[in-house]
């Protein structure tokens, strides 16, 4: 059926995506059956039933023939708060298993409006270039001169050369370089995780210029309205308070003072110098601004300056933040500042270069790697290394290859500490002292990841003792991970989280409005689980064994240090790793 | 016992932490609102607002106001949301 008659029959959807093979320049609209599009909805689901299609399991994450997709969603355009969102869907060249990262923004409606519900890219193109998709019509234009140019300097390049209405997605020095965490930039944000700027840099693509005209119509658009308006005064109250008034970064404290905030390349779980770089104490020395993402009302942005003449700050998160602090014993907050900074400049996945330096750090210290001015609490070194990675220069090219392939060329048995699972580094969740979350960063489908598990919010509940996991964690971590996925692929902000009481009932009710299905709750909880299962399929055939659903000896043969109850034996996590295979019939 | 404020407790309270005598956890939320009116409500239908979360000396997260205290407990109370 030609991709017009599908996308004629469907709400909330065009019923298409655009493939792209920027090698020689090649179109296709291809169809996607409204059963596919039910069965996956859209984001990583739809993203990874994609990548499935092309057989991208098999191919070299940086193979010119290897795919990197842009995936939209039923709600992108809608009124519904939080819901301009994308997910970037590829295989990761840190992992070499799939991976799915998200951004916000005006992408996301900009994509979409060109008339499809994802553009997927193969190929490489003869030289660097931006791939301009002009409402449909798609070419590629010289990006010569941006080459070395920072995330931000590109996408205002772009911005004024291409003309109003253009939203830019793209990639900095590190993407460039095939630094194997970059990332894709947009307005700010990014597509942070597993490398998938690396992928992009791979096709010789500087960014993707977005625009269009083409509108999806919502199913009952009344009642979306009245819906969405309600969402929106749900989102002013006190479930989202902490992200508006603090953001995320108010994390640091809390976890410092329970111990479970990763410290010097996870060898201790608290930092003398948390309150010096904690968002409660630099408010007072580094001016402040608040931003949100387009159709977002939490506003979770927290924007600060660097010194008195910046006037573009940087836009701080507990991950960065404990990344290019605690972790590297950085205590001092203009140098975690600046980090940040570079990072998102250069187009580099903060967590994967905070915890890849970190574990430098260690080797350095013991007498492994002979690079002396690389010591932990230094915050120059920290960001002479972020240059390094950058251009891939010196230990820098070591080091772009995050800590596990480090740890392979260091040897000494360094992997013990690299902090990574499948080759991605751990956020900035102690597994000893949060026990269901370190289930859930081993068997993270992508690697260590508190996007896809939300299983943290267990370990600070009731619910369970967090440094004795029992095999209930099995279930609270499948249920978090499944509504992760749908979240992901609806796709609406985790922010939200806290304000839907039963968020499978409320997904379906999204659902019914914007795409006019009548999906039960248990209908989206079967979806959940076929998205998961979906990746799971493509790891399958990328290779993945059950071994590598485990965390680094450092975790299961020390307990943490000052808290001899923050002990995970490598016996309890295979039997509840073990447990999880069977409880998901894999 | 000494009481921590964390998150948004602590911007609400305006003070990091302070001392009450509390025999349960419910007399000492039902103390920290008349003490710290800023706080807003603590307490919804004879539990702790599912936005905030109390732990005893870091180690156990609570919300029974029946929970017993002792006076060498450190009560913590942070925003529920542990997101980053």
């Amino acid at each position: 059926m030609p991709a017009a008659d599908v996308s004629a029959t469907l709400f909330g959807y065009h019923g298409a995506y655009l493939r792209i093979d920027a090698s020689n320049g090649r179109v296709d609209r291809l169809p996607i059956a409204e059963t596919v599009l039910r069965q996956f909805l859209g984001g990583v689901g739809l993203g990874a039933w994609l990548l499935l299609e092309e057989g991208a399991a098999a191919t070299a994450a940086l193979a010119p023939e290897a795919p990197i997709a842009f995936v939209f969603s039923p709600l992108v355009g809608s009124p519904l708060t939080t819901s301009a969102k994308f997910a970037v869907v590829s295989k990761s060249p840190l992992t070499n298993r799939i991976n799915d990262s998200l951004a916000s923004s005006g992408f996301a409606i900009a994509g979409k409006r060109c008339g499809c519900d994802a553009i997927l890219i193969v190929g490489r193109a003869a030289a660097l270039s931006t791939l301009v998709i002009d409402d449909g019509h798609v070419r590629l234009q010289a990006a010569e001169d941006l080459r070395g140019a920072s995330c931000g300097a590109a996408e205002s390049a772009l911005k004024s050369r291409l003309g109003a209405g253009y939203e830019i997605a793209s990639i900095g020095p590190a993407g460039e370089r095939a630094v194997r965490y970059a990332t894709i930039s947009h307005d700010g944000r990014h597509a942070g995780r597993g490398g998938s700027g690396a992928v992009l840099g791979s096709k010789n693509l500087k960014a993707i210029a977005v625009r269009g005209t083409q509108r999806c119509e919502w199913a009952h658009p009344r009642e979306l309205a009245q819906y969405s308006k309600a969402l929106s005064a749900r989102s002013f109250g006190p479930a989202t308070a902490k992200y508006r008034e603090l953001g995320t970064a108010s994390n640091l404290l809390t976890f410092n003072r329970l111990g479970v905030l990763p410290t010097r390349n996870f060898q201790s779980g608290t930092f003398d110098a948390a309150a010096d770089i904690s968002p409660e104490e630099i408010r007072h020395t580094h001016s402040k601004t608040r931003a949100s993402c387009v159709a977002c009302t939490i506003g979770c942005e927290h924007i600060y300056s660097i010194g008195e003449d910046d006037d573009k700050g940087v836009r701080l998160e507990y991950e960065s933040l404990f990344a290019l602090g605690p972790l590297c014993g950085v205590g001092d907050a203009d140098a975690v500042l600046r980090a940040s900074r570079l990072c998102d400049d250069m187009g580099i996945d903060t967590i994967s270069a905070g915890g890849t330096i970190a574990f430098a750090m260690e080797c350095v210290e013991r007498g492994w790697l002979d690079e002396p001015w690389l010591s932990f609490g230094s915050g120059d070194a920290m960001i002479r290394a972020i240059e390094l990675i950058a251009r891939r220069e010196g230990v820098g090219d070591l080091l772009a290859d995050g800590s596990r392939s480090a740890a392979e060329a260091i040897g000494h048995g360094s992997i013990a500490f690299a902090p990574q699972v499948k080759g991605m580094e751990i956020p900035g969740y102690e597994p000893r002292g949060l026990q269901t979350m370190a289930l859930g960063f081993a068997v993270g489908g992508r690697g260590a990841d508190h996007n896809r598990s939300g299983a943290y919010e267990v370990d600070f509940s009731e619910r369970v003792d967090r440094r004795h996991a029992t095999m209930d964690a099995v279930r609270y971590a499948i249920e978090t991970e499944d509504k992760a996925a749908l979240m992901d692929s609806l796709v609406i902000c985790k922010f939200l989280r806290g304000v839907f009481d039963d968020f499978y009932s409320e997904a379906a009710d999204m659902l019914r409005l914007v795409a006019g299905w009548d999906a039960s709750a248990d209908e989206l909880h079967d979806t959940a689980r076929r998205i998961v299962g979906a990746k799971r399929q493509f790891n399958l055939l990328a290779g993945w064994t059950p071994a590598e659903d485990t965390l680094p000896d450092r975790f299961l043969e020390q307990a943490l240090e000052g808290d001899a109850a923050a002990r995970l034996s490598r016996e309890q996590l295979d039997a509840l790793v073990g447990e999880y295979h069977r409880q998901r019939g894999w | 016992m000494r009481v921590e404020f964390l998150g948004i407790p602590r911007e609400r309270a305006g003070v990091s932490e302070l001392e009450l005598d509390a025999d349960t956890l419910g007399q000492l939320l039902t103390s920290l609102e008349q003490k710290l009116p800023s706080l807003g409500a603590l307490v919804d239908s004879g539990r702790l607002k599912p936005s905030f979360l109390a732990s005893l000396n870091g180690d156990t997260f609570v919300s029974d106001p029946r929970t017993r205290l002792s006076k060498s407990d450190c009560v913590l109370i942070l925003s529920a949301d542990a997101g980053g």
